[in-house]
């Protein structure tokens, strides 16, 4: 089977990997600068709540630079013969809960390097994301411009903790940009605290099980907003990846969406289409981490309302805590190949198809 | 019946001096691997494939748990008597491989038999 995991965190041993990248001012900065932990941690305006275990895979214990990917080949990579793992980095998103938004470019920028040097030669299956800081779009845009073009390069990524949500006009410039290099824009969970709007609407959670299952939270925020505002009017071949935000809420706040649209489209004159046809051409969403009822088919009768065939996309969020198997994700069978693998090749163009081909025959 | 019958049939595991309290030492066997703990009273051994996910059981923490209470207290206790597997951190008891939250959900154990410096596990063929 065509393996394509959206969501592979490439973790690293130190923030001090960012300093060959960084220019003089903000290397110091991040040597001698005011930081949220010990000596080599990364900047960022911190979040409210803790995991109590930490939020890796106890069996993920990388001690050196090399560790970490020499480990997530062997217990990765290779133990499930995966095709494509698109590198989703790991504390970069949270660059954007700082309020200094030209440290946050500078960190994120540093990151993207960092990545296209140390990371996407190390193995062919790499493709890579671009980080930004989307608290300065014309700052992101502009790196989205920068490294854009780069052949292993297939999306640019934003936290989903935000100052507004991402359909706000504020924030056109960076689809404008991933429209003219033509990259999906995604978010991946995280980026709360700091600047960014907290986790969850109504006010901060306590603990870490109770926000993690409320991460749906911003996801549906900026599903609405992105599809109201127009983006995919504007940019009708964008394609929206929401990562590791769940998925079985996607059908009912459809529901609820359509019907509204259908007595106050005259709000939002611009809409052609409805909001759950926008999101079936438009938007995607990998599936971890996916809910697990006591009966799984309650789950896919849910996800067939979303046309889950068609619209999700696989992820297993290495080496996370809440981390999902290729070989133990509860999909209905028929769907395999094409949440799998398949359906990614129609977001990640520059992902050789040939290679699928050849695995599905 | 010859003693030979009913003797269970025991496997090597490992030498005890390679096992410490609260680090177990995962061992293969066959095709299987398996986690060997020294508790403070004995030896325990379990699959080294969580009952939830097929995670790696045997290489997370070992801990002790909070007690569930009837108001916010925090009471640590059996510290050194529970693994919380690798991947997903769902707390197992060491000594039956009962999972906390459900006691129907069980990993793997197998009875360990210690002779001098070594370990056996009585493993069915």
């Amino acid at each position: 089977m065509f393996i394509v995991d959206t969501d592979v965190h490439n973790y690293w041993s130190s923030a001090e990997v960012l300093l060959p990248y960084l220019e003089p001012y903000w290397r110091d900065f991040l040597v001698r600068g005011e930081k949220p932990g010990p000596r080599g941690s990364f900047p960022h305006g911190h979040r409210p709540w803790l995991h109590p275990e930490g939020f890796s895979r106890h069996d993920i214990r990388p001690e050196t630079e090399d560790d970490n990917y020499l480990i997530m080949k062997e217990k990765h990579l290779d133990l499930y013969d995966i095709d494509v793992a698109i590198l989703t980095a790991d504390e970069p998103l949270e660059a954007s809960t700082l309020a200094n938004y030209h440290y946050a470019n500078a960190l994120v920028k540093a990151y993207n390097d960092y990545m296209i040097d140390w990371w996407l030669p190390k193995d062919n299956r790499f493709k890579g994301s671009i980080i930004i800081s989307p608290t300065d779009p014309h700052g992101a845009a502009a790196e989205i411009r920068r490294l854009g073009g780069h052949k292993d390069i297939v999306q640019v990524l934003a936290s989903h903790g935000s100052q507004r949500p991402y359909g706000d006009p504020f924030y056109h410039p960076i689809y404008e940009a991933c429209a003219e290099v033509g990259l999906p824009f995604a978010i991946h969970f995280g980026g709360q605290g700091g600047v960014n709007h907290n986790a969850i609407a109504s006010g901060p959670t306590a603990y870490y099980w109770e926000t993690h299952a409320l991460l749906a939270q911003p996801a549906m925020t900026h599903v609405v907003s992105m599809i109201s505002n127009g983006v995919f009017e504007k940019y009708p071949d964008l394609y929206f990846v929401v990562i590791e935000c769940g998925v079985s809420w996607v059908p009912s706040l459809m529901w609820r969406l359509d019907a509204n649209f259908k007595a106050l489209r005259k709000e939002t004159p611009w809409l052609k289409m409805l909001p759950s046809e926008y999101c079936r051409r438009n938007i995607r969403f990998s599936t971890q981490p996916l809910e697990q009822p006591q009966n799984v088919r309650h789950l896919w009768e849910t996800l067939e309302h979303m046309d889950g065939q068609n619209t999700l996309l696989f992820a297993s969020d290495y080496p996370h805590w809440d981390f999902d198997a290729p070989t133990n994700l509860h999909i209905p069978p028929a769907w395999r190949d094409k949440v799998m693998g398949l359906n990614a090749l129609e977001v990640y163009k520059r992902i050789e198809a040939p290679a699928a081909a050849a695995r599905v025959a | 019946m010859s003693a030979a019958a009913t003797a269970p049939a025991l496997t090597f595991a490992c030498k005890a001096a390679q096992v410490a309290v609260g680090k177990p030492t995962i061992v293969t066997i066959g095709r299987i691997r398996v986690g060997i703990f020294q508790l403070e009273d004995g030896y325990a051994a379990l699959l080294n494939i969580c009952p939830h996910r097929a995670g790696h059981l045997c290489e997370g923490p070992v801990s002790g748990t909070n007690r569930q209470t009837d108001k916010a207290e925090f009471v640590y206790e059996r510290a050194g008597e529970i693994i919380r597997c690798a991947w997903h951190g769902w707390e197992f008891d060491i000594r039956s491989g009962k999972c906390l939250v459900d006691e129907k959900l069980r990993a793997r154990t197998f009875p360990v038999h210690v002779d001098g410096d070594d370990i056996y596990l009585e493993m069915r063929r």
